[in-house]
């Protein structure tokens, strides 16, 4: 999958494996929307070239929507279906559907099945969501930012749903957060998009190496703490210890958290 | 469009329909609105004889009442439909899925069949019952000028639905000009009571030849008298009509390509924002 768009979005490169999840991870207005409406295509791009299963997705036939899922951030339709009448409608356009009853049990809403759709809670609604989106087997499931607004309980059920699809069935998933946390834990392989580019792409460990914030060094010095900022900490600490002939007193090597070299990198680019 | 998404689009209507008439709201509306409404003329004015016939009131306004639920139908609730299947997301969910979007579209024609065959039968009922009107004179006018008056209004109702911002707007904005089309188009009072002005202006809409073959269906050939040229005109009510079919069947379908084109997530979700802050 290889797109590249101006305006919001100058100049994305990437490409996703099959098999894989994969996140666009970034703050709001980064350009993760405009992304993967894209590659969904609802939404023309400007320029550039993208290819989502060997299609541009302009020229998206039915044959090739039949093999996506599609799960956008607000739905509110469909209020007054019940939940499992809807995911039987929605089955119905797809040759190989699941099993209705047993998505709805995978999803946690087998006891939901006869409530109307617009009574359902909204960790509930999202699941339903999820369900819908990949009731047709798609080889693809898009998901954009599909746990805002989750209580943390909700939040890692649906992580725990969503890695459990893609195990089981080689689900490629695609999925935009404004969470680190999220990508970090769901994820094979994450892009940080900021500001409309791509600034970091790779697995978690690469990406916490390439984003790595200084560290900082600290110590004391006839009584009083000194420290420093540094990208090497460890060479400073080494020419401290040559200072000192033997231990430095307080020495304190902290390096950041991923989360704090996520929103250092974040607030250089922006 | 291919036969599995009519098939599932036929499905889709008949479910829509039946959450319709299960709704209380939609339920009591369309019993208000057309049999109490009727009712409540036909025991003001029911007896009353048109001018110059022996025709009563009532069996006018049957004939009436019938193009007007059509036109209210297609041109109306189908308008204000959509732009809520807009608003709300079903229109973005039905395009993100194969042939979803043909499957919606005969789905809501569907439903609006459904909906235009239930009120016409309920204002037959009540003209039966309460009004003692009898049965229709010529059954197959009847139906032929009720389903091309539909072809007339319903692609051009969709065409209307997608302009609209959002529903509310539909409705506020399409109420007055029907209820003006209403007055002028001989639904309630015959056209010879108006002025020639307004005779002219409302010819060129499909509503007064709607009404006009639907009294030729309802009324004795004697009434015809009454009509503007002295006479049913049924070569001309069908033209007309199917005139206005044709036309919206050209406008419609590039215009709900271009809205549903226009549809994405983030729209969906600013609309909503919006929609939440007023």
């Amino acid at each position: 999958m290889r797109y590249g768009a101006t305006e919001v979005l100058r100049g994305v490169d990437l490409d996703v494996e099959r098999g894989e999840i994969f996140t666009l991870l970034g703050p709001n207005g980064a350009g993760k929307t405009t992304t993967i409406e894209i590659l969904e295509g609802f939404r023309n791009r400007s320029a550039g070239e993208v290819r989502v299963l060997g299609v541009d997705p302009e020229r998206g036939t039915d044959a090739w929507r039949a093999k996506l899922g599609i799960v956008l951030q607000s739905w509110r339709d469909h209020a007054r279906w019940e939940t499992r009448r809807l995911l039987a409608h929605v089955a119905e356009f797809f040759d190989d559907p699941y099993d209705v009853d047993e998505l709805l049990e995978a999803v946690g809403l087998t006891g939901q099945a006869d409530r109307r759709v617009g009574r359902l809670s909204g960790g509930q609604r999202r699941r339903l969501d999820v369900a819908l989106g990949i009731v047709g087997r798609p080889e693809l499931l898009f998901l954009d930012e599909p746990t805002a607004g989750f209580d943390p309980e909700a939040r890692s059920e649906f992580h725990e749903l969503i890695t459990k699809l893609a195990a089981r069935d080689g689900i490629t998933v695609l999925l935009t957060t404004h969470d680190l946390a999220e990508a970090e834990k769901l994820a094979h392989r994450t892009a940080i998009l900021v500001r409309g580019r791509v600034a970091v792409c790779g697995t978690p460990d690469e990406l916490a190496a390439a984003v790595q914030a200084p560290s900082r060094v600290g110590w004391l010095e006839d009584g009083r703490p000194q420290s420093v900022t540094t990208s090497d900490p460890s060479q400073v600490a080494w020419e401290l210890h040559q200072r000192f002939g033997g231990p430095v007193p307080g020495l304190v090597i902290r390096r950041p958290t991923l989360e704090e070299s996520y929103l250092n990198l974040v607030g250089r680019e922006s | 469009m291919n036969r599995k998404a009519v098939r599932i689009g036929i499905r889709r209507g008949w479910i829509e329909h039946t959450y319709l008439i299960r709704d209380p709201k939609e339920l009591i509306g369309t019993l208000v609105s057309t049999v109490g409404f009727f009712a409540a003329m036909i025991l003001w004015i029911g007896d009353t004889p048109i001018e110059g016939t022996n025709v009563t009131a009532t069996t006018y306004m049957t004939a009436g009442l019938l193009a007007f639920v059509v036109f209210g139908a297609g041109l109306f609730t189908l308008p204000t439909a959509l732009a809520t299947d807009r608003e709300d997301g079903t229109l973005l969910r039905l395009r993100g899925l194969p042939g979803g979007i043909p499957a919606y579209l005969v789905g809501r024609a569907a439903t609006l069949l459904c909906q235009i065959a239930v009120q016409s039968v309920l204002i037959m009922a009540t003209a039966l019952v309460v009004g003692g009107v009898g049965a229709p004179r010529d059954w197959l006018t009847l139906v032929w000028v009720l389903v091309l008056g539909t072809v007339a209004v319903v692609p051009l109702g969709a065409a209307i639905g997608c302009m609209f911002p959002n529903p509310k707007a539909a409705a506020g904005i399409l109420v007055l000009p029907a209820m003006g089309l209403m007055a002028v188009s001989g639904v309630l009072v015959p056209t010879s009571y108006l002025p020639e002005i307004v005779r002219a202006i409302a010819q060129v809409f499909p509503l007064y030849w709607q009404g006009l073959g639907l009294r030729a269906a309802l009324l004795p050939d004697s009434a015809a008298a009454a009509e503007i040229a002295g006479s049913w005109r049924l070569p001309q009510v069908a033209g007309v009509l199917a005139a206005w079919g044709i036309a919206g069947m050209l406008i419609a379908p590039s215009l709900i390509r271009r809205v549903t084109r226009r549809e994405s997530g983030s729209r969906l979700a600013e609309r909503q924002l919006a929609a939440a802050r007023n």
